[in-house]
């Protein structure tokens, strides 16, 4: 699949979404969203837990099926009837990065981020976990750049939350990805790792020219660090413009409480009795 | 909440108090009903403890080692039946158990037919399954073999399954998001996470399968099991007890390798 061949999309068109709709049951986790990311952009996705930030970027990277829209990497149209091939081809270009890191806990830090090159090789030396000496040494000089080559081969197990998610942050580099989704990136980490990780992420992302989408709820961080915000409420794009446009009035309609959401999840019902029975 | 909510206990704790007492109910009820049906009077071991002892000393005591087939041959025979089933039934289940997660199963079907499988396997016990075994295939060493493998793999195939349920989707999410085929997922993500579980059901299944080894040979599955009963059958009592006593003693010592091991392995 010819990923820099923008056929259809003229400049520097990285990513493009229109009309992406996902439900489950009655609830619609995104609702008609279209939007797009020009290289070099750093975009946050804010939003209350449940607008449906996490389901819009699995829908990108097709960790879940969407029902109707079209998104397109690079002009390449990321199609749901694409061969496994294809689509673990089109993966190979978008890092991702997790909220909970996700990482192989056994396994060392080498080998963790090691498995970011495994959408590149060829079955067998998957299996055999045979990586090329080049991807090696640049496995390497990315464990460095995150600042854990003192950690190389301890175990994933034991490191900070921080240290975890660097190890999430260089698996997702050694893709030499297009695109870096973010997840809730700081969400399981204290403030003063929060903001180093903001940092590490935004700086190798800018360095190496890879355009970021970020999923936050911290208003805060994405004014901070990102250039370009979108807003969600309930599965729909609410605000979408520069950080510096995003204004307090902007960010209570997007936070808003409001009467349906509540009385949909009152109608779900049973993540209200599982809560009941903590009480 | 207000100050006497606290004495207000749970509809949920009451139903559960009563579930309790109604299942102790049920088994005083069955276990007395039993009694009478099979005239078995518990106390009856009491009084006729005296001959029992004396059984004890002079039947069994002291053991005779003074075996034709050798201690070693004994001992021998008996972790050649344990561990032959457990690495047989432990290779098609480590094979098998991908198929019975759904986290790495193709497909939905896939998962209940082989759970299906396992449990048919798994909850006929060895001894039933050797008895079927002997009626196509007459006594043997290597039908006691064939039992206690179809056994373990009935639990070591829901074992791992289990296991490999237990990897979890976080870990196997990233293998994906990262382009990674489905095999090359299995062996750098799932089975690097679940070896500590499958090592730890191996070593279950070959503490059952030392125990359940003897047991199989005294119903036909031959090895150990058999000679025991032969000498048994001939009232060379001494030497069966001999022979009991090294099975325990075996018995006993691989459980404890086996704790040990396990504690290596999973920390
Ligand atoms: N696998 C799922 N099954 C059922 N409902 C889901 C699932 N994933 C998400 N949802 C629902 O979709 C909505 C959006 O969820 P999500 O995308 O996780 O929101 P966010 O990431 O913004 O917190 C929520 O109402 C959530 O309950
Ligand atoms: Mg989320």
């Amino acid at each position: 699949m010819p990923l820099d061949n923008n056929n259809t999309d003229a400049g520097n068109n990285i990513l493009s979404v229109s009309g992406l709709k996902k439900h489950y049951g009655a609830v619609k986790a995104v609702d008609g969203v279209g939007f797009s990311i020009q290289a070099g952009e750093i975009v946050t996705i804010i939003g209350r837990s449940g607008a449906g930030k996490s389901t819009l970027m699995r829908c990108i990277n097709r960790l879940v099926q969407r029902d109707e829209g079209s998104i397109s990497l690079c002009g390449t149209e990321i199609a749901n009837d694409m061969s496994h091939r294809q689509l673990c081809e089109m993966r190979t270009k978008i890092g991702f990065i997790f909220q909970h890191f996700n990482l192989v806990y056994r396994l060392s830090v080498f080998q963790n981020v090691m498995h970011g090159r495994l959408g590149y090789m060829p079955t067998l030396k998957g299996i055999l976990g045979r990586y090329a000496e080049e991807d090696k040494e640049k496995a390497y000089d990315i464990i460095k750049s995150v600042g854990l080559e003192e950690q190389l081969y301890k175990r994933a197990s034991d490191l900070s939350g921080g240290q975890k998610q660097r190890v999430g942050i260089a698996r997702a580099l050694i893709q030499e990805p297009v695109l870096l989704m973010c997840d809730e990136p700081i969400a399981s980490l204290d403030p003063v790792t929060s903001r180093t990780i903001m940092e590490l992420i935004v700086s190798q992302a800018r360095e190496r020219g890879i355009a970021c989408l970020i999923n936050l709820h911290q208003v805060d961080f994405a004014r901070e660090y990102s250039t370009r915000i979108i807003g969600m409420r309930q599965g729909k794009i609410v605000f979408d413009g520069p950080s510096d446009t995003l204004t307090d009035s902007a960010v209570a309609f997007i936070y808003e409480g409001d009467s349906q959401h509540f009385s949909e999840a009152d109608s779900a019902g049973s993540l209200q009795k599982e809560e009941y029975a903590f009480v | 909440m207000s100050d006497s909510d606290y004495k207000k206990v749970p509809a949920e704790l009451i139903k559960q108090r009563r579930l309790y007492a109604a299942t102790i109910a049920f088994i005083a009820v069955l276990y007395i009903t039993a009694s009478i049906q099979t005239n078995y009077n518990p106390l009856r071991f009491f009084f006729h403890m005296g001959s029992f002892f004396d059984f004890l000393v002079h039947g069994l005591l002291p053991p005779s080692y003074k075996l034709s087939e050798g201690l070693g041959a004994i001992l021998a025979q008996n972790f050649g039946m344990a561990l032959i089933p457990t690495f047989i039934g432990g290779l098609i289940a480590f094979c098998l158990c991908f198929f019975a997660s759904y986290s790495t199963a193709p497909n939905r079907v896939s998962v209940k037919i082989v759970r299906a499988l396992a449990s048919f396997q798994r909850n006929l016990p060895s001894s039933v399954w050797l008895m079927v075994l002997v009626m196509a295939f007459g006594v043997g060493t290597s039908v006691g073999l064939m039992a206690l493998t179809i056994n373990t793999l009935g639990y070591l195939l829901r074992g791992f399954a289990d296991v490999v349920d237990e990897v979890g989707n976080e870990s196997m999410e990233a293998i994906d998001s990262v382009g990674a085929a489905y095999l090359p997922k299995l062996f750098q993500c799932v089975i690097p996470a679940a070896l500590p579980g499958f090592i730890s059901w191996l070593l279950y299944a070959i503490e059952i399968n030392i125990m359940s080894s003897s047991i199989i040979g005294a119903v036909g599955g031959g090895g150990i099991g058999m000679v025991l009963m032969s000498h048994w059958k001939l009232f060379r009592y001494r030497t069966s007890f001999g022979i009991i006593l090294v099975l325990a003693a075996n018995v006993i010592a691989v459980n404890f390798i086996s704790n040990y091991l396990r504690e290596k392995v999973i920390k």
